[in-house]
């Protein structure tokens, strides 16, 4: 594989991760899967930060003692950055899934479009503002029992020329 | 003279050291946070009074580019300032639960210095991340359900943040081999492609999850609502400001002449499409304030996006009159929380809430002698100023929007002063603290008021130095100090 290649590939690797966290966020409902689709679009934000300086063939930017630099090396900066951001990241996960165990045991459930109607329902109730939709279920039976004199489209037609 | 780093020093050591100094004694740690805020206070306060011209510090001791350094500027110093007596006035004093807020706060104040006064777009990154945890704590610190919900959902759109402003950090990165704001500036030829706008524009939609730009701000008003109203305060008026701040600087070294303006410019005016019709339709002052200040950041988005000095005295304008103005009408939600009907005949239980009340709704709508209007005015000549169809797009939509904001606040005066009926709710007083933070405020707005002018030619001094690229570039690559302490060694 050439040097141009495993660039390519690599910074498309990166790419696809982020997009795939991002879009996991998005539309996943499970707020526990949202937070790992989270790691994962910020692994991706780390590769390509690795990547950015990463030479192709080159060896690890390590001087001991006296020795001189001897070839190409990689870039250190961006793997200084990456270990930061690595560290952060970790931290923001924790503190992630702790909100999520809280969250649960205050709404008992992980689903967040439920969590987020239970939560507007919460803030509406505590402004006093009537929320928009009743948090009561619909009295009767759901679905709705069939009715029961309709025989069929033809019949209604015909009847109502009669 | 080298103290500027304890500003950021100081209260993170405190904060991590609070628990354990709780321990010993709870009255000591009470008084742990006040003494190192007015100590931060101190030490900015003393560079912002003597400084001349803008200083660049390389705190490790290896000159820029290669080390980090500290970028000190009337307007890194102004914040820095303006960070410790924000948190000074809007403190936990009565607080007894523990040590928890108060260290979080600690962080938030070594956090929010460290964005103010960097000049490393990576280190920029790290204390805005530590930023986002203390306020992601502090958010959650009402410790109810609805307040861990708000939270989560905060946290999940700020990592999301994180993510795209990382990946735009990478992308820079890729674009010009340095992430010292300066250099960077240096090189900024080479981030005037596709590229280097897509960094600008993820960055700004990372950074701007805090500054609460428009596509990024679905958690604006659930934390508001859910968290205590001196959090709001804290989190509308100061956090918000920060990032803007970070974003213009990145703005005003790199992506000055480029199209990255006419992003800053649309995001901008959505933000105040989206956020003051919000506020119109909201029904409880804590929503409607939370929707409000997104139109007010969408405002500063416009004025910090118009070209050149004019730009950046409009911007800071508009930022330093939200961030005064805000604070207190959030904190005058403390005990309206209610919807707006029930707050009916309020003014009666509680004549000095409502009298600020309606000063700082007036200066926000921006009536003629308080400061808004000056800051509205100097904004509207700008974007006259500017001479482009889009600007006078802008344009129309601040006047619509003001006249919107117009509606909403009178409407909530008249509601406040309306003699009282069978809506009104009990308690509409507002306990002895809200009342003198607020009256702070109001003071201060009233002096800056008697005193436009001076501070009008101080905030044009403090832009044109601000929006000046090459004095940037040239403090930073070329008259970087080494502090004292490292010369020695």
């Amino acid at each position: 594989m050439s040097a141009m290649e495993l660039h390519w590939l690599l910074y498309a690797a990166a790419f696809g991760l982020i997009v795939i966290g991002i879009i996991g966020v998005v539309t996943l409902s499970n707020i526990f899967r949202i937070v790992l689709a989270l790691v994962i679009a910020e692994a991706g934000a780390n590769l390509l930060l690795v990547i950015a300086g990463y030479r192709f063939d080159a060896i690890a930017p390590i001087l001991s003692g006296s020795s001189v630099a001897t070839g190409v090396m990689v870039d250190p900066v961006p793997q200084a950055m990456v270990l930061t951001s690595i560290v952060i990241g970790v931290g923001i996960q924790a503190l992630a899934l702790a909100l999520v165990i809280k969250v649960y045991q205050h709404y008992k459930t992980l689903d967040l479009r439920e969590i987020h109607q239970r939560l507007m329902n919460d803030i509406d109730q505590e402004s006093g503002v009537r929320p928009l939709l009743s948090p009561h279920k619909p009295a009767g039976k759901r679905p709705l029992p069939e009715p029961q004199t309709v025989t069929g489209y033809h019949d209604i037609a015909r009847g109502g020329n009669e | 003279m080298n103290n500027i780093a304890f500003n950021i020093a100081l209260p993170l050591l405190a904060a991590f050291l609070l628990p354990v100094i709780h321990n010993g004694s709870a009255k000591a740690s009470r008084l742990v946070g006040p003494f190192v805020l007015l100590a931060m206070c101190w030490f900015a306060a003393a560079y912002f009074i003597f400084i001349e011209h803008p200083v660049a510090l390389a705190l490790g001791g290896f000159l820029p580019p290669l080390g980090i350094s500290f970028h000190l500027d009337q307007l890194s110093l102004l914040m820095a300032v303006i960070i410790p007596l924000m948190l000074l006035l809007l403190w936990p004093y009565t607080n007894r639960e523990g040590f928890r807020e108060e260290a979080l706060l600690l962080l938030l104040a070594g956090a929010s210095s460290g964005m103010a006064l960097s000049g490393d777009l990576f280190n920029i990154y790290v204390f805005y991340e530590l930023l986002s945890v203390a306020s992601f704590g502090l958010a959650a610190s009402t410790h109810n359900g609805a307040a861990f919900a708000a939270t989560f959902r905060y946290l999940v759109i700020s990592g999301l943040g994180t993510v795209l402003a990382l990946t735009g950090i990478g992308l820079i990165y890729t674009q010009t081999g340095t992430l010292n704001l300066a250099h960077i500036g240096q090189l900024a030829a080479q981030l005037d492609n596709n590229v280097g706008l897509a960094a600008f524009a993820l960055i700004v939609l990372g950074i701007g999850v805090k500054a609460e730009i428009f596509p990024v701000n679905g958690w604006v008003p659930e934390v508001y609502a859910t968290a205590k109203p001196r959090i709001s305060a804290l989190l509308a008026g100061l956090i918000s400001k920060l990032a803007v701040l970070a974003i213009v600087r990145l703005l005003v070294v790199a992506y000055a002449d480029t199209d990255a303006l006419s992003l800053l410019l649309v995001l901008g005016i959505l933000g105040i499409i989206w956020g003051e019709l919000s506020a119109w339709r909201a029904k409880d002052l804590k929503r409607m304030f939370a929707f409000s200040s997104i139109g007010q950041l969408g405002m500063v988005l416009v004025a910090f996006s118009i070209p050149g000095e004019a730009g950046m005295f409009a911007g800071l304008a508009m930022m330093l009159h939200h961030l005064l103005v805000k604070p207190a009408l959030f904190m005058l939600t403390e005990n309206w929380s209610g919807s707006i009907s029930s707050l009916t005949g309020a003014a009666r239980q509680s004549p000095l809430g409502a009298a600020l009340f309606i000063l700082f709704a007036l200066s926000l709508i921006g009536v003629p002698p308080f400061p808004g209007f000056w800051a509205k005015l100097i904004m509207v000549t700008g974007l006259v100023g500017a001479d482009d169809s889009l600007y006078l797009l802008a344009l129309g939509i601040l006047l619509t929007a003001t006249v919107i904001e117009a509606n909403y606040l009178i409407r909530c005066a008249i509601q406040l002063y309306a003699p009282a009926d069978e809506n009104s709710s009990q308690s509409a007083k507002h306990g002895r603290l809200t009342l003198s933070i607020s009256s702070a405020l109001g003071v201060v707005l009233i002096i800056s008021l008697f005193s436009i002018t001076p501070l009008g030619n101080k905030l044009y001094q403090i832009a044109a130095e601000a929006s000046n690229r090459s004095l940037y570039i040239n403090t930073t690559l070329s008259n970087a100090q080494v502090p004292a302490l490292r010369k020695i060694q």
